[in-house]
């Protein structure tokens, strides 16, 4: 019975432990000048590359999509997305150093697949 | 006794219901559920450790491979589960399990691939013991269960973030009900599995997204040709609604069906360990859309069983037969004086 115990315990610890990342403070320091985008909209499993521009010291940059994939790091990525990823899509970009973060959006649309042939 | 091992043995086949591989809409950890075996008796533990690989590749649309895609994408898996149950009493068994993706890996051919890893999510599951009789060798056990999402949704590298078929985590709780029946004959049994499970909203900063519902129905197959060798056939249908994104929009490439089939081999060894492995084949595929489908999977299974009333029972023997030689060696002992 004691290792029934044990085993829920660890659970638990795990469960309380896996809480979610705390978001970091605005700066004033850094600027997103331009996001920009080379192909929108995109059509699906083809190809866009996102730049960002932006001033402060020591920048780095994060990256996330709501749906499909972002390959690539630092201020220049390129995304792509599948039949399943069709609609607006938000890319979020995020620049940061050791006084801050701030971060700004764009939307992508991606159109259905459709063959070259 | 044996019965009890058939069981065992039989509930080895029905962990494995492989959620399908599509590309953008895989669900965190393979579907590997404890809700599919029958309740265990009263006091009894059973403690098992599971590795899978999967695989997929071949693009489809409706039930046809789709070929005209300009690339070429692997996805694979490489994942661990341990899994626990108790039976608190004759009709009450409670369940957990929790997985460990080695890798849930997305690859393109000239390309970097996406690499997840870590925790996947922690399920709980109490399943009851309905209806059992070993006059009729049937068992009707009913599941319910829910997943939490512990595991690793927002796993980055070199702060981007991974796309959702590569976190480990489902990023969502997900809830099922199921239902397990096992008929017995002499060297044979066979068994039907329905369930049904339910996945919530996935609403974060980054993320909107709500999985469809998925059906599984199984049926089975169990023999055993020697007393520790049990061979199951297992047939399954799986099909999982259509996904829902931003403002209710249905995701038409999202949902699907596909039948599987899964020969097993298990082996029970002395003390109550078993071992088994088994191989999940796609036999018919429908997938909405395009989407990646799924390829095949491969798994194996060690299980411990504990069965603490026999245990206690045991060490009570022994215990009465220590001390009934200690009084024959007494008597012994008077006798030479």
């Amino acid at each position: 019975m004691k290792r029934i115990y044990l085993l829920l315990g660890i659970m638990t610890a795990l469960i309380v432990g896996c809480s979610k990342k705390e978001n970091s403070n605005p700066s004033a320091e850094i600027k997103i000048v331009s996001l920009t985008e080379t192909v929108n909209p995109v059509i699906a499993y083809d190809t866009t590359i996102i730049t960002v521009v932006a001033t402060g010291e020591n920048l780095k940059y994060g990256w996330v999509a709501n749906h499909g994939k972002i390959k690539g790091s630092g201020t220049s990525v390129k995304y792509s997305a599948c039949q399943s990823c069709r609609g607006m899509n938000t890319i979020t970009c995020r620049v940061f150093n050791e006084t801050g973060e701030v971060s700004d959006t764009i939307m992508i649309r991606v159109t259905p697949w459709h063959s070259t042939k | 006794m044996y019965r009890r091992k058939k069981y065992l043995l039989i509930a080895l086949c029905l962990f494995i219901a492989e959620r399908a591989f599509s590309q953008c809409c895989t669900l965190g950890d393979p579907f590997i559920s404890d809700a599919e075996q029958p309740a265990l008796q009263s006091k009894i533990l059973t403690a098992s450790l599971a590795y899978r690989y999967s695989h997929s590749g071949k693009y489809y649309s409706d039930d046809s491979r789709f070929t005209e895609l300009p690339f070429q994408e692997i996805a694979y898996s490489n994942y661990t589960e341990l899994q626990v149950g108790y039976g608190i009493t004759n009709w009450l068994t409670v369940m957990t399990d929790l997985g460990y993706f080695f890798n849930k890996t997305l690859t393109t051919p000239g390309i970097d691939s996406y690499k997840g890893y870590g925790l996947g999510d922690l399920g709980l599951y109490a399943k009851f013991n309905a209806f059992s009789s070993s006059r009729l060798k049937l068992t009707l056990s009913p599941t319910i269960g829910v997943k939490f999402p512990t595991g690793v949704f927002d796993q980055e590298v070199d702060n981007v973030q991974l796309p959702i078929s590569v976190q480990p985590s489902a990023g969502s709780y997900c809830y099922l009900a199921n239902l397990f029946v096992s008929k017995g004959f002499r060297k044979i049994a066979l068994a039907g599995f329905a369930s049904y499970e339910y996945s919530q909203l996935i609403q974060s900063e980054n993320f909107y997204y709500k999985y469809g519902d998925q059906w599984i129905a199984a049926l089975y197959f169990n023999y055993r040709p020697w007393k520790r060798v049990t061979i199951d056939l297992q047939v399954r249908n799986e099909y999982r609604s259509k996904s829902n994104r931003e403002n209710e929009e249905i995701v038409e490439a999202s949902g699907y069906e596909v039948v599987f089939f899964t020969p097993q081999l298990s082996y029970a060894f002395k003390h109550d360990w078993y071992v088994s492995a088994y191989a999940d084949i796609p036999m018919y595929k429908y997938y909405n859309g395009i989407q990646m489908s799924f390829g095949y999977a491969l798994s194996f299974r060690v299980t411990k069983k504990i069965d603490f009333i026999a245990l206690k029972a045991r060490h009570s023997a022994n215990q009465s037969n220590k001390s009934e030689l200690g009084v024959n060696m007494e008597l012994s002992n008077e006798l030479k004086q």
